[in-house]
């Protein structure tokens, strides 16, 4: 008894010592890559030596569902990178404060919103990851387009994110769909679907199975296929022919902010010179026009001109039709 | 002498207003408990179930039951916990069996590597089980042909490596104190082992294996990471809170499934109850601790039957601490240290932290469950039994519910219960809440076998309710205060589900730490972390138990001399 005593009263004591401090400090979710937030923060850091930059980094849905859980009294200040379909959701944008960053407006208008609300001068973009042993091992063909995978000796080898749990399965759903027209992207989709072993709820999943040989191919995204490559991985990334879909991932100011000035401060930041030649490091997919993404889409094999393989992809109607694409993709397709 | 009468008489019922005050203090002080930090919550969540735009309706609710999605997702879950339980509690018997029922040599080994599912985060076992049996997994390729471990059989055994450690705690909390007198008794009048079987072990251990089995079910309708992991298209109902919550943002639907898991929860619950009435609780003299014979058939069959599972549970985790030392699994089998090198995501800070927030959740879990279970055998049984459905109901919900729950509950700042929100202490909080239920029913196991006639005596001779539970009860179910200490202690330091929602940017645990690396495609770094993790709990265990002995051996030299 008396040691629990003890061990309770250092636990408390260590417990309050880890309570957040309230100073004046500018708090940052973000669903970015791990790697490219510790290089963009190190930077954004220097350039802002007085405010404290706490960044949050959760994956699409789940900084969703904490974004909206505390709806009522929000914690961040700044939205960073988040995927744009998710942003769009009036829920989100209720609680977001139209600014227009300092060299926001060079973005072409796809890549902001009208009301000043979010803008985006990055993205990521969906692929497929094919693993070449197993592919070799089977004797099944390389994939390049949908309409490859629709062979039947493909049963059972593909794997792919279930769009009702996983936005990069809305990415591709949402690409097909607005590429090929409603009918014909469909019927792509019901053509594939025999061959599907399983409709994953994560994105990044389809990839990471793939690459240890369980499948053959994921259906995932081009950061998890790079990343698998340079790993070593016996992985093979491939753009469908007809385009891919791609994702923008956006930034904006919380209304509810009480630190407007450091965010304000932040997101011009994350337009400025220095973060967009950092972009240019990390980044295969930037909409900032002029500018290329040579580096880092060279490092991963991408043609250099990248807008050859995206599909074209109107997000607003992509967001629009979310709802109903989804209760239609779960009424035809669902397991 | 009257004089000394009275004195004598009122000092007894100044000692009996005490105890009911302190018997309403320990009841008061648990309750407080889980009504701020379980019941309110779900009122909130049961709140956001029954809003439709601005106002409340069973609008969700029929649009639910309506969707087919839904019956497809209950039917799989409901067959999905059956199989679970059946397996779990069988095989639970089983180990508890042969480790407090039997003699033989090396139970120490069966006992920590039982516990092992336990302390290994969700993403190793998941790991382990593809690693070993999946398609391109190490038996699969052995035998040459591909197993399909992906939906109802991989999800089982998933879902039993986790529920088994826990129905053994439950299991033994029934067995371990059985009175060997009787069981002399039966010797002496002459009934073959088999009897003693039936007659006397399985009975006084059925609450222990209702309890087991009704924790197995709920802990398996609720899981998220088994069946995202490996149950491939088997949709279950947590799979639909998932995508209702994270992949739409459609909070008050997912908050409808939440509450819908409660139902299967409370009739189970109740069942069990109804089934106990039957049964004559508590034992009427003290004990001789049961110290089993060598019976070479029974024990050399339940040995090799428990080292049998254990070898599972090892090689399931054993293949992925390997794999975390392999430069590329499975392509390149060089071992190499280099995942250990670990930057991102915040790299070893979170380890400490989880640590202390872990010690906190068992220790205050511990005082908290123990209170409440000495609270309750003074209460009249209307009382107590709603007290023991709320206590018995937090296993029943998702972590993400209870995370996001949370959230909802502490981020407003419309009750001083907002200075917690983004500390330690909510996180250690949510941990103990979240498993509750397993420290709750296994201390209540334990508290069946105290026998009441030991406590009466004790009143009898004087001893007020504080230097009962002090002297005689925490002494007598000391082994079950022990093993929820540990299990409290190490699900804190790998539960995610609940905490993932939790954390700020100051404070991360290891389990968000993995999630993270995993996330960032670095899955091998993830299993080295987790390893750390596994490493630091097994070394913590080990120092505590060594403590613990030191400190029984201490006690024992005092009560000698």
């Amino acid at each position: 008894m008396k040691t629990w005593t003890q061990t309770t009263a250092l636990s408390i004591a260590a417990l309050c010592l880890a309570a957040p401090s309230l100073a004046d400090e500018l708090t940052v979710y973000t669903a970015l890559e791990e790697e490219e937030i510790a290089a963009y923060v190190e930077a954004a850091q220097a350039a802002m030596p007085d405010t404290e930059i706490n960044v949050l980094r959760l994956s699409t849905g789940k900084l969703g569902a904490r974004l909206l859980a505390e709806a009522e009294n929000p914690q961040a200040d700044v939205i960073w990178g988040w995927a744009v379909s998710a942003m769009m959701d009036p829920q989100i944008l209720e609680m977001l404060e139209p600014y227009e960053a300092a060299g926001s407006d060079v973005l072409p208008e796809k890549f902001r919103s009208g009301d000043g609300k979010w803008f985006a001068p990055i993205g990521y973009m969906g692929a497929f990851c094919v693993n070449t042993a197993r592919l070799e091992e089977k004797g099944l063909p390389m994939p390049s387009s949908w309409a490859d995978l629709e062979a039947p000796e493909f049963k059972d080898e593909i794997l792919m994110p279930d769009p009702n749990s996983s936005g990069t399965g809305y990415l591709h759903v949402n690409a097909v769909l607005q590429s090929m027209g409603e009918e014909a992207g469909w019927a792509q989709l019901e053509a594939v679907d025999p061959n599907m072993a399983q409709y994953t709820s994560s994105g990044s999943k389809p990839c990471k199975s793939a690459r240890v040989g369980e499948y053959t191919v994921g259906i995932s995204l081009a950061f998890t296929a790079m990343q698998s490559i340079e790993e070593g991985y016996p992985l093979a990334m491939v753009f469908p022919e007809g385009g891919v879909g791609y994702e923008l991932e956006a930034s904006g100011l919380m209304a509810s902010s009480d630190n407007k000035d450091a965010a304000k401060a932040f997101l011009d930041w994350t337009m400025s010179d220095e973060a967009i030649g950092l972009y240019q490091a990390y980044k295969a997919l930037i909409t900032v026009p002029g500018v290329d993404a040579s580096e880092a889409a060279e490092k991963a094999g991408l043609p250099a001109d990248i807008s050859t393989i995206l599909a074209d992809v109107d997000f607003i109607k992509a967001a629009e039709d979310q709802t109903a694409v989804k209760d239609q993709w779960k009424e035809k397709f669902g397991r | 002498m009257s004089l000394a009468e009275t004195s004598s008489r009122a000092r007894m019922r100044r000692r009996i207003d005490a105890d009911r005050l302190l018997t309403l203090a320990c009841i008061g002080l648990a309750l407080l408990g889980l009504i701020l930090f379980f019941a309110y919550p779900m009122v909130i969540v049961f709140l956001r179930s029954i809003t439709v735009g601005e106002n409340y309706g069973l609008g969700n609710y029929t649009e639910v039951l309506g969707s087919s999605g839904f019956w497809r997702a209950t039917r799989h879950s409901l067959a999905m916990g059956g199989a679970t339980t059946a397996l779990s509690v069988f095989l639970g018997f089983i180990i508890a069996h042969g480790l407090y029922r039997c003699a033989f040599r090396g139970k120490w080994l069966i006992r920590s590597i039982i516990v092992l599912p336990l302390l290994a985060p969700s993403l190793v076992q998941a790991l382990g089980l593809i690693f070993l049996l999946g398609r391109n997994g190490v038996i699969s390729r052995a035998l040459g042909v591909e197993i399909e471990i992906y939906g109802f059989w991989g999800l089982l055994i998933a879902n039993t490596l986790y529920a088994l450690p826990q129905a053994v705690m439950i299991i033994g909390a029934a067995l371990v104190l059985l009175d060997a007198r009787t069981y002399e008794a039966a010797e002496v009048m002459g009934a073959p082992p088999w009897r003693q079987f039936r007659d006397l072990t399985l009975p006084a251990a059925r609450f222990g294996i209702l309890n087991a089995a009704f924790v197995c079910f709920t802990i398996t309708i609720t899981d998220f990471g088994n069946a995202a992991v490996i149950g491939g298209d088997y949709s279950v109902l947590a799979t639909e809170i998932y995508s209702q919550v994270v992949g739409q943002r459609n909070f008050n639907m997912g908050a409808v499934v939440g509450i819908m898991l409660l139902l299967p929860t409370v009739i189970s619950y109740s069942i069990e109850r109804q089934a106990m009435k039957r049964q004559q609780a508590g034992q009427i003299t003290g004990q001789e601790p049961y110290r089993p014979s060598f019976a070479p058939l029974r024990d050399i069959s339940m040995a090799a039957l428990s080292l049998l599972i254990c070898a599972g549970i090892v090689s399931v985790i054993g293949i992925v601490v390997y794999a975390s030392f392999v430069t590329l699994w499975p392509y390149n089998m060089a071992l190499s240290p280099k995942h250990y090198d670990i930057t991102l995501a915040g790299g070893y800070s979170s380890l400490w932290i989880t640590i202390v927030i872990s010690l906190a959740a068992a220790a205050g879990g511990t005082v908290a469950v123990f209170l409440l279970g000495l609270g309750l055998r003074r209460l009249p049984k209307a009382v107590a039994q709603p007290i023991q459905i709320l206590a018995a109901m937090p296993a029943a919900v998702p972590g993400m519910v209870l995370g996001l729950a949370y959230i909802l509950t502490f981020n407003s700042t419309a009750t001083p219960l907002y200075l917690l929100y983004g500390t330690a202490a909510l996180i250690a909080i949510v941990n103990f809440y979240h498993y509750h239920t397993q420290g709750f029913l296994t201390l209540m196991t334990g508290f069946r076998q105290l026998p009441l006639a030991l406590e009466e005596a004790a009143n009898s001779l004087g001893a007020g309710l504080g230097r009962t539970a002090r002297d005689i009860v925490a002494p007598f179910i000391a082994p079950m205060l022990v093993s929820v200490f540990f299990f409290l202690f190490m699900r804190s330091m790998v539960t995610l589900s609940a905490v993932v929602f939790l954390t700020t940017p100051d404070l991360s645990v290891a389990a968000v730490t993995i999630m993270r690396l995993d996330d960032a495609g670095l899955t091998s770094q993830a299993a080295a972390f987790s390893t750390c993790v596994m490493g630091v709990v097994c070394l913590a265990v080990l120092s505590m138990k060594v403590t613990l002995a030191l400190l029984r051996r201490r006690a024992g030299n005092k009560g000698s001399t």
